[in-house]
């Protein structure tokens, strides 16, 4: 891994691009010295403002979180610091997560550094901007429902959601616990190998976390595609309308075959396709409803002054969450109700297990799925929205498959359609992550991604 | 009260310890077409005999440990965040008057 930058150069240069790009919450202006030798020594790295940091403000874009400074370390920002890393800044994000679009942050929308006044998408849009802005060599993002993968889509970066558990969530502030995942941006998948080796492993402080060992997945990169079985998911590609994209991405799977991939169409059942969007935002608004219970203004947080305990938290909930994440809860909440538990809840969390059956076949006959990322590029800022309950299209939802299952999936560049940038999406069985990144790596090689942002 | 009425949503809000403005109360009415849509959605799927999906993984990753203190916060970084601590505690309205 290599850093255009040392630790302060990043410093100034994401403050120098905030005006147009808006993409942190937080600049490190003294960033710590790190004189650990490891793979990151002397490296800048920005994280996500949901790792809490020691000593460093910690938001999750969210008002209520706005005086939040945590007193210990997450496990991933021990881990980076022991490899030698630089913590330079704290990247914007949808409030608390909930958002594909990065406009929900209390700081306002990040903008898509290739056309500033289109999103970078969400919720981990700072830091894919700032990976995209070749700032750092490394961002780390979180990802309930394709929260790395589609703004690294659109912001041309590589974007890892490895297997759920494969990194601790300590110190993590959460979404929804049955789909969170810690994953990072990179700008080459020998760096994204390098960084899975850095990050993963047990955590007894995180009881999701596996304890299946970490492999040495830098060094045993083989990007030979040779006899690789890849699925073509064609439920998703058949539904790209821009022939841009449409055509780059027929141009890869006649490639595949030409480099000895062993190519395969493969399709799920379009009334389960259409069902991923529903259940995702039952499962996820149910989960975060009751994790975000202990945000209240009394232990931590910003406090609004009431006559009592009760009004206290009323005031400080009211001011500290927007109105798009207190109807989310709303909405979570409604679907825990005695009465509606049943008919909502359990009923997403069965159809989550019929959907998740389906996807696992795919796998049967193939160690890869390839699907185009995203069908379109980001949209303009002003266009785009964050539907709370309403029309779906699961060619836009369909990297939540991976959330659902917890399968490890990433999603690399593949071109540029009116300058901005389009990605596919690789998916394999769970804890394959080197299949993953040696298939990503032979795909790596044959699109030759060079393109380089105009606006930084 | 009338289900989905504003009083219901105001009720709804309340005991999630938060306020929704008028405005606020009406769009979550349009979303609750929605959200009752996705029942109706969700009814046709036949989930007969088929277990909820609660974690991606079924296999253990978690084990009861000796109970003996771990990771434990001083006072002073305990407190670090609260709005208003004093004489060691967390300061809040009065609750007993």
């Amino acid at each position: 891994m290599e850093s255009r930058y040392t630790p302060l150069e990043a410093v100034l240069k994401i403050k120098e691009l905030q005006p147009v790009l808006n993409a942190a919450v937080t600049i490190v202006d003294e960033p710590e010295a790190n004189e650990a030798a490891g793979p990151l020594a002397g490296m800048p790295v920005v994280l996500k403002d949901n790792v809490s940091t020691k000593g460093i403000r910690t938001t999750a874009s969210s008002k209520i979180l706005d005086n939040y400074v945590p007193v210990y370390d997450a496990t991933i920002v021990e881990k980076l610091k022991n490899a030698g890393a630089v913590v330079v800044a704290k990247s914007s994000m949808d409030e608390l997560g909930m958002g594909g679009t990065n406009r929900n942050a209390a700081t306002g929308p990040a903008h898509n550094p290739w056309k500033p006044d289109h999103i970078t998408g969400g919720s981990s849009g700072g830091s894919a901007a700032l990976m995209a802005a070749k700032t750092v060599p490394l961002a780390i993002g979180t990802d309930t429902g394709d929260s790395i993968r589609k703004p690294a889509a659109y912001c041309g970066v590589i974007g890892v959601k490895p297997t759920y558990g494969r990194i601790s969530r300590y110190g993590i502030i959460p979404y929804a616990s049955s789909l969170d995942t810690v994953g990072y941006f990179t700008n080459s998948i020998a760096d994204a190998a390098l960084a899975l080796e850095i990050l993963a492993g047990r955590d007894d402080h995180d009881m999701t976390s596996s304890f299946l060992p970490v492999e040495a997945y830098s060094e045993h990169l083989n990007a030979s595609l040779q006899g690789k079985k890849i699925g073509v998911f064609r439920t998703v590609s058949d539904t790209i309308q821009d022939p841009v994209i449409k055509e780059a991405f027929e141009n890869l799977v006649s490639q595949l075959k030409e480099a000895g991939a062993d190519v395969e169409d493969v399709y799920m059942d379009e009334t389960l396709m259409n069902l991923i969007a529903p259940v995702y935002k039952t499962i996820a608004n149910a989960e975060a409803t009751a994790n975000h219970s202990n945000l209240d203004g009394l232990r931590f947080g910003v406090r609004v002054p009431g006559a009592s305990v009760e009004e206290v938290m009323t005031n400080s909930r009211t001011a500290g969450f927007s109105s798009y994440v207190r109807a989310r809860f709303v909405i979570g909440s409604y679907s825990l109700f005695e009465e509606n538990q049943d008919r909502l809840f359990r009923k997403a969390q069965k159809i989550r297990r019929l959907i998740v059956d389906a996807y696992k076949e795919l796998f049967k006959d193939h160690d890869v799925i390839l699907a185009p990322a995203a069908v379109t590029t980001a949209p303009l800022i002003e266009q785009s929205s964050d539907v709370r309950f309403g029309e779906d299209h699961f060619e836009e939802e369909h990297m939540q498959l991976a959330n659902f299952s917890g399968y490890p999936s990433l999603t690399m560049p593949l071109g540029l359609s009116d300058g901005l940038p389009f990605g596919i999406n690789l998916s394999a069985e769970p804890f394959a992550e080197q299949m993953l990144f040696d298939t990503a790596a032979g795909m790596e090689a044959i699109i030759d991604w060079k393109e380089e942002c105009p606006n930084v | 009260m009338e289900k989905f009425s504003t009083d219901y949503f105001r009720k709804l809000a309340g005991d999630l310890k938060f306020d929704l403005s008028d405005e606020e109360i009406e769009a979550l009415k349009k979303d609750f077409i929605e959200v009752e849509k996705q029942v109706e959605l969700f009814e046709t799927i036949d989930t007969e005999g088929v277990e909820p999906m609660i974690y991606p993984f079924e296999e253990a990753t978690f084990f009861l440990r000796e109970d003996e203190p771990a990771d434990v916060l001083d006072q002073k970084d305990a407190l670090a965040n609260a709005p208003d601590a004093r004489m060691g505690h967390i300061h809040v309205p009065k609750v007993v008057k």
